[in-house]
């Protein structure tokens, strides 16, 4: 089950035409090879750590996943159920792939990995989320990022 | 999520988004965009195979590093080898479920199997070193008991501030479906996610449980009730016709 062809036919047909964004503006930052690159993961997955509020229903700002935050720790508040969770059941990088940044990190293939990463809840009207992304932004570079993996779910 | 690329890259850091719906990403234009063939819920494709993750987010961050674009999408080219069923697979063993029947057999048998898979939750545990449950802030036996009073008609408060009650039930349900779907995988073998699945829904008194709670709620007068029941406890490929 790997494409949409393999969904239900109704489901597939939603998720295809989902009314999406039509953005006037193509941003494009450049920036240092990637060895030079400080990364952060911005998940759509609706990610929260244990004991804080999940997303309730389309909540459209985010959540604070700090780098320490321990794979036991790390839950799923996104509102779909139409999705798989049994691969992040069995492990987070399926989904938040931290562990993979930090082989990166240990390789220099990238530069860093950022101290703090994030989570939005991806079934939220793009629209909601615009302010809470951009004050987001801030965060990251006051964190000196300059590259974002955005996973979705 | 493609719109976030395109917000935080207007703030002026790089981004590279993955998708797992192509034809979203094609008309998000966002800056950079890697394709993957997985199934929903994996963008990064098989737990517990970190090289293939790290080939995955690799192939990802080095769109970063091109120079045509906006808007680059590109495809990964592998698939997900645990998307296949493993024959080897065994659920864990439970008395033969009830697929219907009253509520109150349905509520008991819920909270029964709950304790059944005390052993093989507990493995899984073990094997994992985690578990997702934990949503609703509850032990998962007080999950199946609140899932239960909602299937004897109850309609009990919400347990936790914060949470209305059906946002509590929805959290509930979460919580058990996480506990038994941990269990079933427990062991050396390693079952897809349908493997999984059709033994939930179609092999388990809890998985009968939730199928008639949400029928009972979207009778519901309650509306968020009713779009919470009818929408996020049974996925749309598992609802069952009405009768």
């Amino acid at each position: 089950m790997t494409r949409l062809s393999d969904l239900p036919p109704a489901q597939a047909k939603r998720l295809a035409e989902l009314e999406c964004p039509d953005f006037e503006t193509r941003p494009w930052v450049t920036g240092p090879a990637l060895s030079q690159r400080r990364v952060a993961i911005v998940s759509s997955a609706g990610l929260v750590v244990r004991g804080e509020m999940p997303f309730r229903g389309r909540d459209p700002d985010y959540r604070v996943i700090p780098a320490a935050t321990k794979p036991e720790d790390l839950l799923i508040s996104h509102i779909s159920i139409n999705f798989d969770r049994t691969g992040f059941q069995e492990d987070r990088n399926v989904v938040f792939p931290l562990d993979r940044l930090n082989d990166l990190a240990n390789e220099d293939v990238i530069g860093s990995v950022a101290a703090t990463h994030y989570s939005f809840m991806g079934a939220t009207d793009p629209v909601q989320m615009d302010p809470h992304a951009r004050e987001l932004a801030g965060r990251l570079k006051r964190d000196r990022v300059d590259a974002v993996i955005l996973p979705p779910v | 999520m493609s719109a976030l690329g395109h917000y935080i890259e207007e703030e002026g850091i790089a981004t590279v988004a993955i998708s797992l719906i192509r034809p979203q990403t094609e008309n998000t234009k966002p800056p950079r965009a890697l394709w993957v063939p997985f199934e929903l819920g994996r963008p990064f494709g098989p737990p517990s195979d970190p090289a293939f993750q790290k080939r995955v987010i690799l192939a990802a961050l080095r769109l970063l590093e091109r120079e045509d674009g906006p808007v680059l999408i590109e495809d990964f080219p592998e698939d997900d080898p645990r998307a296949q069923p493993d024959p080897a697979w065994q659920p864990p063993f439970i008395p033969a479920a009830v697929s219907a029947g009253p509520a109150e057999t349905l509520a008991s048998r819920l909270e029964t199997e709950i304790l059944l898979l005390t052993d093989a939750h507990e493995h899984w545990i073990g094997q994992h070193g985690r578990t997702t449950v934990g949503l609703s802030g509850l032990s998962v036996s007080d999950c199946a008991h609140y899932v239960a009073d909602w299937l004897h008609g109850r309609a009990p408060p919400s347990l936790r501030d914060g949470f209305s009650a059906p946002l509590m039930l929805r959290f509930a349900v979460d919580d058990v479906k996480a506990y038994c779907l941990e269990a079933a995988a427990a062991g050396p073998a390693k079952p897809s996610s349908r493997q999984l699945g059709d033994w939930f829904w179609s092999g388990t008194g809890a998985g009968a449980a939730i199928h008639a709670l949400r029928a009972a709620q979207l009778a519901s007068e309650d509306d968020r009730l009713k779009l919470i029941a009818g929408n996020f406890m049974v996925p749309a490929a598992r609802v069952r016709s009405a009768g």
